[in-house]
């Protein structure tokens, strides 16, 4: 019984997305606005409980040692709920005048269902169905419009991409599976050497490095982030770049981590590439970017080479500061991709047949227009290049400094030249909102987008100026993992 | 006499032709029927390896997987059906607003 209690919060989340569900038959479309109300609430109750759980310090294995509750996993459902709060405040509005309010909610409290799960499991059959929970739920919510043909293109690209990778995945742990005679996650670790001296074990963790890496969007396996990051609703980008993302770090930090600690050095040379080559082809391809989102999609590409980082250098102050960067990104990207969202919804409400709402043209002397908008955009942009007072920058300094400790100086190095090639484009966004003559009077946000907004620059501006208790939880979290 | 070898050949042959598959053919339909198959691979491994270590934990997984993989058909379908009532056909090549 006392088992149940720890998963009270996932439990909490599928009620509501069920309530939320029926409820929305019997309601007319202008009071479906109630089941926003209804799924925030939810969500509240969900964070609320999943950090007394976290404070507690609490330690179990449940239901045959497929599920764990540890720092680990709760510092990751935290992240994951945090921005399904900010991305279903924001929703009110979104899909107000929607008649499918009921079916937006359900999958988007269904994915974060599928997430946590994935963040607390303890064996390979759990973590697939939780990825694939997620996975599910999110392809659907791309495509929510579904008379734009340009959603349909986002959602149909993440889907055939989404579902081959799976396919890998599932592949590379059916293989997992035959060598080590067993889907428990510790036991793999226990007989990770008859993968390794196997060529098929070989085989099997490179399937699980695509299967997860196109969850993480590494490249190769980025190719349908920044299609899908521009093609879908603004809110669900932000679910998709703040959460989902965030899905395939804890998903790879189970099992390949695991793996890596009993295998050798040549693995992390494999992750050393794959993370250069991310950071550099994400913030060399998104300085040529017009549309924003896509702009904000490579820099999300980006930001996933600096987090495995953590993967090549392994120490614990790595992986907090991996897990660290994890938390902050998911606020600064997802406040980014709010504040996009309020343009575009501003840009659609003065004329409703406007096409390419995130052109950054329309961006031009946003400030005079929107200031609360610019000004949080402009946050969340430079905190995402990492200047300091702000969560980028102590995630970095945290993460990078990491690496130069364990004489990892050339990534490093790397690293930081790539945050300056990045600042290059993120001021070029603020140039285009603070320093361009605009037309057009001043328009108020609805106050749904605003909240959602300030929330997540509340949040970027606390982690970049009171770190510690971050840094503390990241490092629990980070001593879960090397054990 | 059939050893487990001859299931993980034909699982590894079925996987490819999938693969394969999704890379030369530009039907959405065809498309799917082609992860489908990828996925039913991974379940001839599973399966193959439960049955010859004489552990059950295989086969739980591949009833999982396949209620998954009819889900997904399901959720795939939808999209395509989507897109053929704006476009009138489902040849996913002509798709491509999004580039670059």
């Amino acid at each position: 019984m006392e088992d149940i209690l720890l998963l009270a919060p996932e439990i909490i989340l599928a009620v509501t997305a069920l309530v939320v569900l029926v409820a929305g038959l019997y309601l007319k479309t202008e009071h479906k606005v109630a089941l926003g109300f209804i799924s925030v609430a939810g969500i509240i109750m969900a964070i609320a409980l999943t950090m007394s759980i976290m404070l507690a310090k609490t330690s179990a294995s449940m239901f045959y040692d497929t599920m764990v509750i540890d720092p680990l996993s709760q510092v990751f459902k935290l992240v994951f709920l945090s921005v399904a709060l900010l991305v279903s405040i924001a929703s009110v509005k979104y899909v107000s005048e929607d008649r499918n309010t009921e079916e937006f909610f359900a999958l988007l409290l269904l994915a974060i269902i599928g997430m946590m799960v994935v963040s607390s499991s303890n064996d390979l059959i759990t973590l697939f169905l939780g990825f694939e929970l997620a996975g599910l739920a999110t392809y659907a919510l791309v495509g929510f419009e579904k008379k734009n043909i340009k959603v349909l293109e986002a959602s149909m690209k993440y889907f055939i991409i989404g579902a081959v990778s799976s396919a890998f995945l599932l592949f590379g742990m059916s293989y997992v599976y035959g060598m080590t005679g067993t889907t428990n996650i510790p036991g793999i670790a226990a007989n990770a050497h008859l993968l390794v001296d196997n060529p098929i074990g070989i085989v099997a963790i490179v399937m699980l490095i695509a299967g997860f890496g196109y969850k993480m969007s590494l490249v190769p396996f980025h190719m349908w982030a920044p299609d899908t990051y521009q093609g879908a609703p603004s809110v669900i980008s932000a679910l998709l770049a703040g959460a989902s993302k965030k899905m395939g770090f804890i998903a790879a930090f189970k099992v390949i981590i695991v793996a890596l600690i009993a295998l050798n050095a040549e693995w992390q040379t494999i992750f050393a590439v794959l993370a250069v080559i991310t950071m550099t082809l994400g913030n060399v391809v998104a300085l040529s970017q017009d549309s924003v989102k896509r702009m904000l999609a490579y820099s999300s590409v980006a930001q996933a080479g600096y987090i495995s980082m953590a993967f090549v250098v392994l120490t614990p102050t790595a992986l907090a500061g991996g897990i660290l960067y994890i938390l902050s990104h998911a606020f600064m990207k997802a406040g980014a991709f709010i504040a996009v969202a309020i343009v575009g919804f501003m840009i659609l409400v003065g004329n409703k047949d406007a096409r390419d709402t995130d052109h950054i043209d329309n961006f031009r002397g946003l400030s005079k227009r929107m200031p609360i908008t610019a000004f949080a955009l402009m946050v969340f942009l430079l905190a995402l290049a990492g200047i300091p007072a702000t969560a980028g920058f102590v995630s970095k300094f945290v993460l990078f400094s990491s690496t130069i400790e364990a004489g990892l100086v050339w990534l490093a190095v790397i690293a930081i030249l790539n945050s300056a090639i990045s600042l290059f484009y993120y001021a070029r966004v603020i140039k285009y909102m603070y320093f361009m003559p605009t037309e057009g009077g001043r328009i108020t946000e609805p106050a749904p987008y605003a909240i959602a907004m300030i929330l997540a620059l509340v949040a970027v501006l606390v982690i970049g100026i009171w770190p510690e208790p971050f840094i503390y939880w990241a490092s629990e979290a980070a001593n879960v993992l090397l054990i | 006499m059939i050893g487990l070898e001859h299931y993980l050949i034909l699982s590894a042959i079925i996987f490819s032709i999938g693969l394969y598959g999704l890379m030369t053919l530009n039907n959405g339909i065809r498309l799917m029927m082609c992860i489908e198959l990828m996925l039913n691979a991974a379940i001839i491994n599973l399966v193959a390896f439960s049955a010859y270590s004489h552990d059950i934990t295989g086969q739980v997984f591949a009833l999982f997987v396949i209620a998954l993989a009819a889900a997904e058909a399901a959720i795939g379908l939808a999209i395509m059906l989507a897109i053929y009532r704006i476009r009138d056909d489902i040849e996913l090549n002509e798709i491509n607003i999004l580039r670059w």
